[in-house]
């Protein structure tokens, strides 16, 4: 019978790839995306004795992933600016690049939100969190859950018609 | 009617009650530009979901495995294993639980008692619940380390509370699925926390480490009641021929 902690960190590698998926709504790169989480992981086990078993192990997750990245954004604001285009770069001469083009055009226009606007989407749009969770998982009201939504929905919605419409 | 884009934003997320969700869909069978704003937020949340759901596919990197592995934890999320002993019966014991007892004591209760006849495993007695039947049977007598595999009723483990008394962990086989802690009182059995155990209260989604027979509630009232280890087989025996008092 494994020990819980062990059941845990199986648990863990099940969901990485939906904190992958999450951190890289979130974050600007790949690179950035796997970095947290990485750090989500490490702090997450450091702290499993906090885990309320009554929450969702997701849930959980998304907030150690989204306190990570606001700790690490207030340090790395500079290298964000840096690192961001690099993802462009990735893409020449790929065979998938047409696939990925939309998935470009969707984080460009991610990265130019604000950040809660940009997390909630993440949670809510991308992770399929009811808003009740995400409130929860960003310790807001819910009406903040669905003003950033809205916000977000809005200025995503321009961006978005913008890109789509010039590679028409 | 009038629907704010928050409305409908959340109407395109299933967030609505039924009521207002009817509502809404009235409003856009009547009103084209209505479902087109409705259709516009669906198409941005479908455009979202299969942008970053690309990143499913993706080989997860050994590192992140690596790290989920091996990195450290709190020392605190192995606090419960002690509890486990060399003769232990296959009880497993998950992490620290905390639920709200007294709903789903609650619950059960209600339905066990409508149940319950006379000679049930469990009955009420002046506000309390008392073990009863082939349970108390068992609370008194039954061995954790010496128990016949199709028992109905399986003891865990047993130990001495905060305030003196022996109490004793069990399980009812289905279909009842009831697992609980008992304490030792004069005469009788006091159950102090009875909760549905395994499949039978599986909660989709929720975390709860698999193959955990014993419901968190009564893991968490092992842990908070415990004083020091729990018996070993010889200290179970011993307890046995005292009855079960000190």
């Amino acid at each position: 019978m494994p020990a819980p902690i062990e059941e845990l960190r199986e648990q863990l590698v099940g969901l990485l790839p939906r904190l992958r998926r999450f951190a890289r709504a979130i974050a600007r790169n790949r690179h950035d995306a796997d970095d947290l989480v990485q750090i989500a992981i490490e702090r997450a086990l450091a702290r499993s004795g906090q885990l309320r078993p009554d929450s969702r192990l997701s849930s959980w997750m998304f907030g150690i992933v989204r306190n990570a990245w606001i700790d690490e954004a207030r340090s790395r604001g500079q290298r964000d600016r840096i690192f961001a285009p690099a993802e462009l770069g990735e893409n020449i001469g790929d065979p998938a690049h047409e696939t990925q083009s939309d998935m470009l055009a969707v984080q460009e226009a991610m990265a130019r939100l604000p950040e809660e606007q940009r997390i909630t989407v993440g949670l809510v749009l991308v992770e399929g969190v009811s808003y009740k969770e995400a409130a929860e998982i960003m310790n807001v009201p819910i009406g903040t859950v669905t003003s950033r939504l809205a916000r977000a929905r809005e200025a995503l919605q321009a961006l978005l018609a913008d890109t789509t419409g010039a590679l028409r | 009617m009038k629907f704010s884009d928050e409305t409908l934003m959340a109407y395109a997320d299933d967030e609505l009650d039924p009521p207002t969700r009817a509502a809404v869909e009235a409003a856009m069978a009547a009103d084209p530009e209505l479902a087109r704003r409705v259709a516009r937020h669906k198409e941005l949340r479908n455009q979202l979901r299969s942008a970053f759901d690309k990143v499913l596919d993706e080989p997860v990197p050994d590192r992140l495995i690596a790290t989920a592995r091996t990195a450290p934890a709190d020392r605190r999320a192995d606090n419960v294993i002690p509890l486990r002993r060399k003769s232990a019966p296959r009880w497993s014991w998950p992490q620290l639980g905390s639920i709200a007892a007294s709903l789903v004591v609650g619950a059960i209760l209600g339905q066990l008692l409508l149940r319950a006849s006379i000679t049930g495993p469990i009955i009420a007695r002046d506000g309390q619940l008392l073990a009863s039947g082939a349970l108390a049977h068992a609370l008194s007598n039954q061995l954790a380390s010496d128990q016949a595999q199709q028992a109905p009723v399986r003891l865990g483990v047993s130990f001495r509370s905060k305030s003196g008394e022996y109490c004793r962990t069990f399980l009812l086989r289905a279909p009842s699925a009831l697992a609980g802690v008992a304490c030792r009182g004069r005469e009788e059995w006091r159950v102090q926390v009875l909760a549905q155990s395994g499949q039978a209260a599986a909660d989709g989604g929720q975390y709860r480490p698999a193959g955990s027979a014993l419901p968190r509630l009564v893991l968490q009232a092992v842990d908070e009641q415990i004083a020091g280890e729990p018996l070993d087989a010889s200290g179970e025996a011993a307890a046995r021929s005292r009855d079960w008092r000190h």
